[in-house]
């Protein structure tokens, strides 16, 4: 165990990245304000997409963090930065829920006291369904992600010059603390933001449902920027086949996951035939909306599933990057289906205001990634783990 | 703080052993007789078994009266056992595919063991709706034969597709545990000096050579199996979970209820599995396979799993609420406030107060507190499916024929059976097969794999 | 000794480490059918022999697929083409509830078959009589040592430069192992004997057991208690009844339910005089006239009520209802008749509700009008 030494030396990321990700960041932005001028329901909308997106990345970078403290994972440990550098999502997370916020009339019906008074559900609901409590939720989510965020980097930054074994066991109570907290921010913003779309619908899965796409999303998005990196050897010496393979296989055992989670939602609404329950489901089939529900469960499930079966392609760094590439674009399609058939009932809308929204996602990524990495290491060298991560074999 | 260091692999096998001596300790329990103390043992669960047979016997011969089931909680103990065994089933397939996925090299010890109790609990699991169904000798009607009366089974019944899942989950899971014994056998083959052990190993070992040109295959179809066994686990207690929540009965009907069943029956079986590893561990002198670092990891899932049934509880009451459907909010302050209170109240504070004991790290590693709340553990795990069972159905939509359910002596004496078969069955297991996998544990000993450094 | 074939050379090794590289030496050295014994499998001994990766993925993906279809195509074939049947008002072939089947029988399929692959195919299982077995060499790699055996049927086997080939890559008791006589040459077959008397045992127990629970187990007590309960089974002798019989008749003036007794059985003035049409003149109740009439009367009466009769002569055609006697009549006689009959015309007071007879009526003066309309309908 002792014949590896740890080579790491800092390296500065290829400026054109930069470059391109402030680009792809103006571009989307011009598009991006342009829509609200002109349409500002539909950007509404899609602005809501590219928040639950970027919650999605954010979160799910920090729960990927966290698991690996708690779980006492070692092959992870070589490119936990990654993660902690998609975690920073989570800071501009409140400036892009502004608009959003600033629309949130057009977006949730709930909203309009005149139409909840005439409603007896929505009256019922009202207690938690206003925009007071909506809001201090809302800030809540935020700030408590925002805080792990902030505690549980930061002693992984101090290790990288003390290497102090302390550190570690302070970030496993701080991450054995945020799971349930995690558990039950994630399940209620999406309740929040996306469940409560359709005021009138209910599923008690539908936390796990966005969970999964969490997960999946930021695996995605981490394993791609591994792997990208890895190529250019800009991180540490020393990850293999068996690195990229255990990355495969928890993309794909999360899409199994995910296909899982919505067909029992899916199996047990379409069974029961609950008029209160299938509406959902229903608007979802109206129109050109059918077509896009079939083309979810191809996007989000077969592709990455025949993509991602055999063992060769889970360790094949080219296949593993068009996979996380197809996921993060699954996890947008995922959201658009779950947003959008409250704001076009009678079927799919697809236009530049689509396409701008998720220019900018990928530009702030992009951005974020490289902001952080430019004054941290790419890996966490002090981490006591790391030699073992490295020697990891399956 | 403990002098915790993170650099250093923790061995799963404590005291560096020598390959031999694991071999030795392994197989001592076939090798000896048994004594006074095992057989004490064997008398009390046949004891049990002895009512489960005569409380059968009854229900044979009078019939399914003899039971608490009636009107309209038609789904008595029977359904709450089955789904208790199944769920306590999940936790060997649990340990032995998912663990081996995520390379948990602590499961190599407790594999074996989780997944004979695997099999016995599902046994016994598959008692319940033979019985239930009030003839079993004509089960064979479930199975989709061209039979006389030309019709085809239900097949959008998820009853039926309980008798694929878990006839499936039985058949799977038992390849899974053969696979795991036939090195063990061909090194028992050739460990003893017994001419009729000799023939029955070398029988069940197939002639395994201990090939590498084998091992190759074998650690793949492992791999293969493992991959199967983990969606199949999970399907199985969802389809069981589907047995309700594809009615609209309120409290039955909820769309959280596959993955919470899940976890709810991983919670349990890992609950009785660190129940009984801890006498096994105690009676053969494991302790240096089976380490108290072991249970504690087990503990840890522990708590996974039931701060996950926690949340799914909580959810469902929220839900309940949120939704503004009246029948489902009645039944859910129906279960906390209504006739079944006190079976409710043991739910919850056994599935979810209790197992955050585990928090503590002490708590964790105490063997006499965490047995205790184990026990607690599948205590309130049963009764998870009777309140959900019960207090569903005796509170239907049409309040005339509302009644409460109480059980009967001949409910009891089947229940105390299943008890009595699970462990007998489990205690001639020790005595016969190897409880701890030998190939197993010797590929995790300090020392037993080559260092990876120079190539 | 002389008579025996040799099978291979076989040495021993203590570290684990050294069975990696004396395995990386013969494989480098050009053999080709050697093994290596290890009591468990040792990590990175794929890459040392040089063995191609494990090609048993195929066979679990080839019988997973099959098995998938076949669960599909079976149900589709029993649900749909075969015996369907509207089960909760799902269609026939409810793709979301087959999933489940499906997946079990995938997973089955896949699980069986890739381990008999394994077994039966790769491995040649059950294979009790190689030469290995019962030797010291066996004791050893199957409890804490490490072993090499080169086969003496490789192309590049010599018995002394093996000797010393062994002895050099640092190998212990170098030992020849040789052939049994039962075991040269030996394979294994499905078709021994003993496997299919086993068989065919099995086939007999199996069908023994069924045939004696389904044709004599329940006839017995007290599996035969269900059929045979103290119950009143219709068309029985029965002794709790005076007239010892399980169907009574019911009370004396019971009547069914919706079906008020026709008063005036046998007063056709009666009826004419008293009877009223309750029905409106509308398009419904027109609707509903003619439909009955289209079916109950027409075949008599004609679609036109022209006494055309359908029948062919199998049954008098009855007069035409254009008639001036028909005309005249009251619907109060109209509707007598249909419910109490006419000479040859049965009653259809089973077949038609009140309501509708009265319909029929409509439909029938509306035929009438239809022939000999008034100078008023013109208008």
């Amino acid at each position: 165990m002792s014949s590896t030494s740890i080579e790491y030396t800092k390296k500065d990321l290829p400026s054109n990245v930069t470059k391109l990700g402030a680009a792809l960041v103006v571009i989307g932005l011009v598009i991006t304000i342009l829509a609200y001028f002109i349409d500002h329901t539909r950007s509404a909308f899609n602005n809501l997409i590219l928040l639950m997106f970027l919650s999605s990345v954010g979160v799910g970078s920090l729960f990927l963090v966290v698991i690996e403290y708690l779980g006492g994972a070692v092959w992870s440990v070589p490119f936990r930065r990654i993660s902690e550098f998609f975690g920073a999502v989570l800071l501009i997370l409140p400036i892009i829920a502004i608009p959003v916020y600033f629309n949130l009339h057009d977006l949730f019906h709930w909203t309009h006291i005149e139409s909840v008074a005439g409603d007896k559900l929505l009256e019922e609901k009202s207690p938690y369904l206003n925009e007071m409590f909506f809001t201090i939720r809302v800030l809540a989510y935020f700030l408590i992600w925002i805080m792990f965020y902030l505690v549980i980097t930061r002693n992984s930054r101090k290790q990288d010059v003390s290497g102090d074994q302390k550190l570690t066991k302070k970030n496993i109570r701080y991450s054995a603390i945020f799971i349930p907290v995690f558990a039950i921010t994630l399940t209620f913003a999406s309740i929040d933001w996306l469940m409560s779309l359709e005021p009138h619908w209910f599923s008690t899965i539908f936390g796990i449902y966005y969970f999964s796409g969490t997960v999946l999303t930021a695996l995605a998005i981490a394993t791609f920027a591994i792997v990208s990196l890895n190529e250019k050897g800009l991180l540490v010496k020393g990850i293999t086949k068996d690195h990229y393979y255990s990355l495969g296989a928890l993309m794909f055992a999360f899409t199994n996951f995910w296909a899982y989670i919505a067909f029992s939602q899916y199996l047990l609404i379409w069974y029961a035939n609950l008029p209160e329950e299938t509406f959902w489901f229903l608007a979802r089939w109206e129109g050109s909306w059918m077509y896009f529900s079939i083309g979810l469960i191809i996007v989000r499930f077969l592709v990455p599933y025949i993509g991602l079966l055999s063992q060769p392609s889970k360790m094949n760094p080219k296949r593993l990057k068009i996979m996380s590439v197809w996921i993060l674009f699954a996890h947008i399609y995922d959201l658009y289906w779950l947003i959008m058939p409250t704001y076009s009932k009678d079927g799919i809308v697809f236009g530049w205001i689509e396409f701008g929204f998720p220019l900018l996602a990928g530009g702030i990524l992009i951005l974020v990634f490289n902001m952080r990495a430019k004054n941290q290491n790419l890996v966490p060298i002090g981490d006591p783990k790391l030699k073992r991560g490295l020697n990891f074999r399956l | 703080m403990s002098g915790l260091d993170y650099t250093q692999e923790i061995s799963v096998v404590e005291g560096q052993p020598s390959l031999r001596e694991i071999e030795d300790l392994i197989s001592k329990p076939l090798d000896s007789k048994p004594d006074k103390k095992y057989y004490i043992a064997l008398a009390i669960t046949m004891t049990m078994l002895g009512i489960g047979v005569i409380a059968l016997g009854l229900s044979f011969y009078y019939g399914t009266g003899l039971w608490g089931n009636n009107n309209p909680v038609g789904w008595g103990f029977p359904i709450v056992n089955f789904v208790f065994w199944v769920g306590i089933g999940h936790a060997g397939t649990l340990i032995s595919a998912i663990l081996f996925l995520f390379r948990q090299k602590w499961r190599n010890g407790i594999a074996r063991f989780a997944e004979g109790m695997t099999i016995f609990a599902v046994m016994t699991a598959g008692i319940f709706p033979l019985i239930h169904v009030g003839r079993p000798w004509l089960a064979g009607y479930l199975i989709p034969y061209p039979n006389q009366h030309s019709l085809w089974v239900n097949f959008t019944s998820p009853l039926l597709w309980d008798v694929f899942a878990v006839s499936t989950y039985l058949t799977v899971s038992f390849i899974f545990w053969y696979v795991g014994l036939i090195p063990d056998f061909a090194t028992l083959r050739d460990r003893t000096t017994n001419k009729l052990k000799k023939i029955i190993y070398s029988t069940f070992s197939l002639g395994w050579r201990h090939s590498n040109r084998h091992w190759q295959h074998y650690e793949m179809v492992y791999l293969i199996l493992a991959g199967f066994a983990t969606p199949l686990v999970l399907s199985v207690h969802t389809i069981v979970s589907f047995d309700f929540a594809v009615s609209i009965l309120p409290g039955w009907h909820t769309t959280i209820f596959p993955p919470y069943f899940v976890a709810g029956a991983v919670f349990s079986g890992f609950a009785m599995v660190q129940n009984v590893l801890i006498f096994i561990r105690k009676i053969f002198n494991y302790e240096h396979i089976i380490t108290v670092d072991t249970l504690e990891k087990m503990n840890k899932i522990i708590l996974l799993t039931g701060s996950m049934v926690g949340y799914a509880y909580a959810m469902e009451f929220f839900i309940a609420w949120y939704s503004g459907v009246q029948p489902e909010q009645f039944t859910f302050i129906n279960r906390a406030f209504g006739p079944y209170t006190w079976a409710y109240w043991i739910m919850v504070s056994c599935n979810v107060i209790f197992p955050q004991l585990f928090w503590f790290k002490k708590i964790r590693t105490t063997i006499p507190v965490m047995f205790v709340i184990g026990v607690l553990v599948n205590v309130g795990m049963w009764f998870e499916r009777f309140v959900i069972t019960v207090t569903s159905l005796s509170r239907d939509y049409l309040p005339s024929s509302w009644a409460y359910y109480a059980p009967t002596l001949t409910d009891a004496g089947i229940l105390i059976g299943s008890f009595g078969l699970f462990f007998t069955l489990l205690l001639l297991f020790t005595k016969t097969l190897p409880v701890v996998s030998i190939a197993e544990v010797k590929a995790v000993v300090k020392g037993s794999q080559p260092s990876h450094g120079d190539h | 000794m002389s008579d025996k074939v040799l099978f291979s050379y076989t040495g021993i090794f203590d570290k684990v480490d050294d069975i990696i590289h004396a395995a990386e030496k013969v494989a480098d050295a050009g053999y080709t059918k050697y093994d290596v014994n290890t009591p468990y499998p040792v990590h990175g001994m794929d890459g040392a022999m040089k063995l191609k990766p494990s090609k048993l993925g195929y066979a679990a993906l080839v019988f997973g697929l099959s098995g998938l279809l076949a669960a599909l195509l079976t149900m589709y074939w029993m649900v749909v083409a075969d015996y369907p049947i509207v089960i909760g008002g799902k269609p026939f072939f409810a793709f979301p509830a087959f999933v489940p089947i499906i997946f079990e029988v995938t997973v089955l399929a896949a699980s069986i078959g890739t381990v008999m692959t394994m077994l039966f195919l790769f491995f040649k299982f059950p294979n009790n009589k190689h030469p290995l077995h019962d030797t010291d060499y066996m004791k050893h790699v199957s409890s804490d040592k490490y072993g090499i055996s080169i086969q003496a049927d490789d192309p590049a086997f010599n018995e002394n430069e093996v000797k010393s080939f062994l002895e050099s890559i640092g190998a212990q008791e170098i030992t020849p192992i040789y052939f049994e006589e039962n075991e040269y040459g030996y394979s294994a077959k499905i078709f021994e004997p003993k496997f299919i008397g086993f068989l065919i045992i099995t086939a007999f127990l199996v069908s023994g057991a069924t045939y004696f629970s389904l044709n004599k187990l329940m006839f017995m007590t007290p599996f035969n208690w269900m059929m045979e309960q103290g119950k009143a089974v219709p068309q029985e002798y029965n002794e709790i009844f005076a007239n010892a019989r399980s169907m009574q008749q019911p009370v004396k003036g019971t009547i069914s339910r919706g079906n008020l007794p026709y008063e005036f059985k046998g007063k056709p003035e009666e009826a004419e005089r008293v009877l009223l049409n309750p029905l409106q003149l509308n398009e419904k109740n027109l609707t509903m006239g003619k439909a009955n009439f289209n079916i109950y009367c027409s075949p008599c009466h004609g679609y036109f009520g022209e006494g055309d009769s359908r029948m062919r002569g199998q049954f008098p055609n009855p007069p035409s209802l254009h008639s001036e006697k028909a005309r005249n009549w009251s619907d109060g006689r109209i509707y007598h008749i249909i419910s109490d009959g006419q000479n040859i015309m049965p009653s259809y007071s089973s077949q038609l509700t009140r309501q509708e007879r009265w319909a029929t009526v409509l439909y029938i003066r509306a035929l009438q009008r239809s022939l000999n309309a008034k100078e008023s309908d013109l208008k």
